[in-house]
């Protein structure tokens, strides 16, 4: 026989003295409240399934870190506004049902329990953080990328998510109605798409620092550049989004009871300091010693480049992009395979250029090289850019030089550098459309190139069109039979077809 | 016995009218019952001792600490268990989350031992098997004890219950009242009620309060008391009676000064409790 003995719970009594530990526990029981609920909860369904969506496929497999940074900014938007509404919700949750009277007797006072909330942001701000970590890892992890990414950008996600709570918690404070929430989310939308894309033409440029006031800055346009000439103040704005988020934060403290409590007056004081001095500090342009790097970096490239040699030719990068030299080699490899006479040996130097000097959003092209056996690479690869530097190695080939190849080139030599350039590729009809600035396979059009466009007539396109039906190794022993004809300044588009075996075009070559 | 609190010279006006005047008194462990009409204060007092509004006059201590400080209020605060009148809920809450929250409120701060605690008032207020339910899918009943467990938890020295048995069945009341007596083994309880069966069960002691002022202090069998001799039986209402009703039985229970020769009948506490109102809630009696 066995006697079992039931003792009574122990009774289990407050622990004064630790305020500040009951304000982190309810800080975590509101946490766990918020990161539960529908809002929240969909933003970041909608957050994570666009970056498993995107990630995968963006920047065509070659990321430049120093743009996935700050290409992490803006899902967390999404998720900041699910949480300024369902902050707001919960601050006003005691109100609403009427418990303010009954939980103003209990010990943790009124401004500790809007501390708490304004907390309760924080594991959310976390777990965005953790989004934005996985977004940036994986493509660190893509095989082509390069580059390197700022901390600073990368905490600018979870800020703003911790910005738009502690706003949520503010506007509770200051409107008692749960309408005022997502009527704030409606008009802070109409701003930023009427208002701000309006005035994008002064917004969007270096000159204007108040973009900066945003919390996610956009730079329109421009192609990644490295990582030193960007001039972004990424600290100074991860810093001015903390102290802005905490200065509102305080501020709805100091509403939420805490207007004497002499160390909320005190942070508050602080606070809104550190937001003017971030404020100031990144408003203050790109500094000098950037600008003259830019400079450097686009009129003298070569200055700042690091080469490698591979196969016959060179290859120089900006010191981040030097792991691509194997990539472009295997393009160059690939089109001079195709060709004949001396351009089968012939020793290019490949330069990496960028033009930075009218800022990062400026759209200026890149002036083709006159220097012979040098074809420009710009920083971004992968997707149309291959086809694209496929198109610039064959022109150099044919014509010596991409002064040549760009712009005095008109005549059936066009049908051989688009065939070089193309026909190696796994889909060359389709790369034939995506280097075509009409996106067709038939007609005249432009044709992208890393500096400026090429031209094909229609006629030029009807013939490559009908080279790039055949089979490659029979129109490349013919390429190679007649290189010298092919590639003659003036051959006309018909020789340049009936040497290949082609029907030739009614229409006579005309320059653009 | 020391008291558990204590108040003297309570004042405290809403405008012109008088909410507490001149209040005085002094609670021991056990469970004390305070009656009165409507409008008498017995709500504005429990709120003033529960530090939730402040006496304009007058000073009171709760265990020792005194309120009228910052430091002594958090002191009355922690030592405070308080159930309004009409609790608010959080309806999405469940009964734990709800006391969980009460509890962080009180400083209890040791997740483990605070989850201890409330499953220990959970159990208490026979709630085990809902803890987990939704407040918005408990019936009303189930509601006021998950009000009863938050103010329970921590165990308080002092106990302030407003009306805590309104609006329940006779059933969902008599567990209510088990409740409040075990909730009165060592500790004070002030039960503010209109329901004079529930003092005259529960209370080792009364108050009885009108127009802000305390009319009697004592226990339930001395405000019994007051009515003997003044309750009697008549076949028509009794022009003299202060109260009267028809019975059951169909005779009239009048309460007041007898006429000669009449019909004697045992007082209740609530006879006693109409005597002592002298008109100002008996009014209400008559008229219904």
């Amino acid at each position: 026989m066995s006697a079992v003995m039931e003792t009574a719970p122990t009774v289990v009594r407050a622990e004064p003295g630790r305020p500040w530990r009951a304000v982190t526990d309810l800080a975590l029981f509101e946490a766990r409240r918020l990161l539960t609920r529908i809002p929240v909860l969909f933003a970041f369904l909608v957050y994570v399934a666009w970056i498993v969506w995107r990630t995968p496929d963006s920047y065509d497999g070659y990321p430049a870190l120093q743009d996935v940074d700050r290409a992490t900014q803006g899902g967390p938007v999404l998720v900041g506004f699910a949480v300024l509404l369902s902050v707001n919700h919960a601050v006003l949750r005691a109100k609403r049902r009427d418990t303010e009277r009954h939980f103003a007797v209990l010990v943790v006072q009124p401004w500790r329990r809007t501390a708490a909330h304004v907390l309760s942001v924080v594991p959310v701000a976390a777990v965005v953080a953790s989004c934005v970590a996985l977004q940036f890892t994986w493509e660190a992890l893509k095989p082509g990328a390069v580059g390197r990414g700022s901390v600073g950008e990368l905490l600018v996600g979870p800020l703003t998510v911790l910005l738009f709570g502690a706003a949520g918690v503010l506007l509770a404070r200051l409107v008692a109605s749960v309408a005022a929430a997502p009527l704030l989310i409606v008009f802070s939308l109409f701003l930023f798409t009427f208002v701000f894309s309006a005035s994008s033409s002064s917004s969007g440029t270096e000159e204007d620092g108040t973009r900066w006031l945003y919390p996610m800055t956009i730079e329109v346009g421009g192609n990644a550049v490295p990582s030193d000439l960007l001039g972004r103040p990424a600290a100074w704005h991860a810093l001015y989004l903390l102290a802005l988020a905490l200065t509102v934060g305080l501020l709805a403290v100091l509403l939420g009871g805490g207007l004497r409590i002499r160390t909320v007056q005190g942070a508050l004081v602080g606070m809104l300091a550190v937001t003017v001095l971030g404020a100031s500090a990144q408003m203050t342009g790109v500094p000098a010693a950037t600008i003259a790097a830019r400079e450097r970096a686009s009129a003298t490239p070569q200055k700042e480049q690091t080469c490698v040699e591979r196969d016959k030719s060179t290859y120089c990068a900006f010191p981040e992009w030097s792991p691509r030299a194997g990539t472009w080699a295997d393009t160059v490899k690939r089109v001079q395979s195709l060709t004949g006479g001396t351009a089968h040996d012939q020793k290019l130097l490949v330069r990496q250029r960028i033009e930075v000097r009218y800022g990062l959003g400026s759209d200026s092209t890149l002036d083709p090289s006159a220097t012979p056996h040098q074809v420009t690479v710009g920083t971004d690869w992968g997707g149309n850019r291959v086809p694209e530097f496929s198109v610039a190695v064959a022109g150099v080939l044919v014509t010596g030089d991409e002064k040549t190849a760009t712009g005095d080139l008109c005549d059936g030599r066009m049908v051989t550098i688009m065939w070089l350039g193309l026909a190696g590729r796994p889909d060359p009809v389709g790369d034939l459309a995506r280097v075509r600035l009409d996106d067709g396979t038939s007609g005249s059009s432009l044709v992208i190139s890393p500096t400026e466009p090429l031209y094909m007539t229609g006629g030029q396109t009807s013939v490559v069109r009908q080279l790039l039906d055949q089979p490659r190794q029979t129109v490349a022993a013919k390429m190679t039979s007649h290189w010298a004809e092919l590639t003659a300044p003036k051959v006309t588009t018909a020789q340049v077809a009936r040497l290949l075996g082609v029907e030739a075009p009614k229409e006579a070559d005309k320059c653009l | 016995m020391t008291p558990t609190v204590s108040a003297s010279g309570l004042s405290l006006r809403y405008g012109g009218t008088r909410a507490l005047d001149d209040v005085s008194l002094r609670l021991a462990p056990g469970v004390t019952g305070l009656l009165g009409p409507n409008g008498a204060g017995k709500t504005t007092l429990l709120r003033v001792l529960a530090t939730a509004l402040p006496a304009d006059h007058g000073a009171f201590t709760v265990l020792g600490n005194d309120p009228g400080t910052a430091r002594g209020r958090q002191d009355v605060r922690r030592a405070l268990g308080y159930l309004p009148q009409t609790p608010g809920f959080h309806p999405d809450f469940t009964a734990f989350e709800f006391v969980d929250y009460v509890a962080i409120l009180k400083e209890l701060t040791d997740r483990t031992a605070r989850h201890r605690e409330v499953r220990r008032v959970l159990d208490e207020v026979d709630l085990t098997d809902v803890r987990g339910r939704r407040i918005k899918k408990l019936s009303g009943g189930m509601r006021q004890r998950v009000a009863l467990a938050a103010a329970l938890v921590g165990d308080p020295g002092f106990l302030v219950l407003d009306e805590p048995t309104v609006g329940l069945d006779p059933e969902q009341r008599m567990r209510f009242r088990e409740l409040i007596a075990q909730a009165g083994e060592g500790r004070t309880v002030l039960l503010s009620t209109h329901q004079t069966e529930d003092v005259a069960m529960l209370c080792h002691r009364v108050l009885v309060m009108a127009g802000g002022r305390v009319r009697f202090d004592g226990t339930p069998a001395e405000l019994t008391a007051r009515a003997a001799g003044r309750v009697w039986s008549s076949a028509e209402r009794a022009p003299a009676a202060k109260a009267g009703w028809r019975t059951g039985t169909g005779t009239f229970r009048n309460v007041g000064d007898p006429p000669p020769g009449a019909e004697l009948l045992e007082p209740t506490l609530e006879d006693g409790y109409l005597l002592t109102l002298d008109g100002e809630g008996a009014q209400e009696v008559t008229a219904a």
